[in-house]
């Protein structure tokens, strides 16, 4: 009987489990988000004010930023610096490629940048940066949109499908 | 001798660069890349071509590696040439964009001459033992930038130099600067003469190719405030710049006590201002 009990609550615990790592999977990826604007924007004063060269321009956002977001820019930083790349955009890929683990979401919203990155002069660039902006502020909407409802909902299915599983089995 | 050649080898196409490495960088002057050519490496001993032709994503990889992937720091680019890391100079030529007249940047770029910056401490002593402001004189390739770059570092010694470096190629990171010398990079010479007269109470002021009725106008107002002048002119000869209508100013008002006029074989020789 012991062993039974044990038996159902490690399937509840694991299924449970499971629905809580798909809702902080994308509390991870609206937080990712939310950092890369926050970076766009530190990017676009800086551009705007200094006409700084892009390596420095990463590298110092990158500093700004934690998790993610920062190791990409960092990475991106020392790939420019490199310069084996033809460019922006296939630096972007090598760093893409060399990172595991980026969200869906955020991983378009990078590919979108190392298109807009390098190719224009600096008023192109500014709104090069603002189009990458507007698309991450319009994916975190949609995440953040009955986030809560949605975000517990996984939590519940999680735990009610551990519990069907351990009266079918157990 | 000084060259920051692996800042040069840094902006050259991966298979270019290994080819270029091969040769002694003490003999390399130019690289001439032209779309659909072969590459040329212009040395004191004559050109060698090398045996594989340059595509137009060879020209755009050098483009943004001399401008570090942002064109926004490349405004000299409608000048029609960047510099580099290490003062590597690179000429463009190609499809100009017009704007109102007048050319606003490059849409399709065809060749490029890179040119190798050297420094060679010591061989401005001579001239730099010279009062009073100076005006070296010598057509392209003849040595001007070197020479100059040497001459201000030796006044420095014992004067406060401005120089006012618009192409940064004087002193690049690489190269050593002078004792009491300050450098003001990117800026246009005309303004930066005047910026520097303004705030950094330069006993001596130094810039390179005067091509411009306003650089002359920015030489004349710090010659008049009394400061020594050092410059560079693209000329063969004194009686070659007295027939340029943009220098007529600079030449009728006397400013420079010394002409130095070098020669394509790096010879030099003095010439005096009579007007």
């Amino acid at each position: 009987m012991t062993g039974k009990i044990i038996g159902a609550m490690l399937i509840i615990g694991g299924c449970g489990a499971f629905g809580y790592a798909i809702a902080a999977s994308y509390r991870k990826e609206a937080a990712a988000l939310r950092q890369l604007i926050s970076a766009l924007d530190f990017m676009q004063c800086e551009l705007q004010y200094r006409l700084t060269p892009l390596p420095d321009l990463c590298a110092m956002a990158g500093r700004e930023q934690k998790g993610i977001v920062g190791r990409f820019l960092k990475e991106l930083s020392l790939e420019l610096e490199n310069q084996i790349s033809p460019n922006v955009s296939c630096c972007v890929s090598a760093v893409l490629a060399k990172s595991d683990r980026i969200p869906g979401r955020l991983l378009k919203a990078l590919e979108l940048l190392g298109a807009s990155l390098g190719r224009f002069d600096a008023e192109g660039q500014l709104k090069g940066l603002e189009h990458v902006r507007s698309f991450c502020r319009e994916e975190v909407d949609k995440l953040a949109d009955q986030q809560d409802v949605r975000l517990r909902s996984y939590q519940t299915l999680g735990l009610c499908a551990g519990a069907a599983l351990a009266i079918l089995f157990v | 001798m000084m060259c920051a050649w692996q800042q040069l080898l840094n902006i050259l196409p991966g298979w270019l660069s290994g080819e270029v490495d091969m040769h002694e960088k003490k003999k390399l002057q130019e690289i001439r890349l032209r779309l659909g050519a072969l590459p040329e490496l212009k040395t004191a001993c004559g050109s060698i071509w090398l045996n594989r032709s340059v595509s137009s994503e060879d020209l755009s990889f050098v483009v943004n590696a001399a401008s570090r992937y942002s064109p926004w720091t490349a405004a000299t680019v409608a000048q029609g040439f960047l510099t580099a890391a290490g003062g590597h100079r690179i000429g463009l030529c190609g499809d100009t964009v017009i704007k109102n007249g007048s050319v606003d940047g490059i849409r399709q770029i065809h060749s490029l001459c890179i040119r190798v910056a050297r420094d060679y401490p010591g061989i401005g002593t001579a001239i730099g033992g010279f009062r009073g402001s100076i005006l070296i004189l010598g057509p392209p390739g003849s040595g001007k930038t070197t020479l100059l770059r040497d001459v201000l570092r030796i006044i420095s010694a014992t004067q406060t130099v401005c120089v006012v470096d618009e192409r940064g190629e004087l002193f690049p990171e690489s190269f050593t600067r002078g004792k009491r010398m300050d450098v003001l990079k990117g800026s246009p010479k005309a303004e930066g003469i005047d910026m520097v007269l303004r705030s950094m109470g330069p006993e001596c002021i130094g810039v390179d190719e005067i091509t411009s009725e306003q650089d002359c106008e920015g030489l004349i107002r710090a010659g008049w405030c009394g400061v020594r002048l050092i410059a560079t002119a693209h000329a063969s000869s004194l009686a070659d710049l007295k027939t340029r209508p943009v220098y007529r100013k600079l030449y009728l008002c006397n400013l420079f006590d010394h002409i130095v006029v070098l020669n394509r074989d790096k010879s030099w020789h003095e010439e005096r201002m009579v007007v």
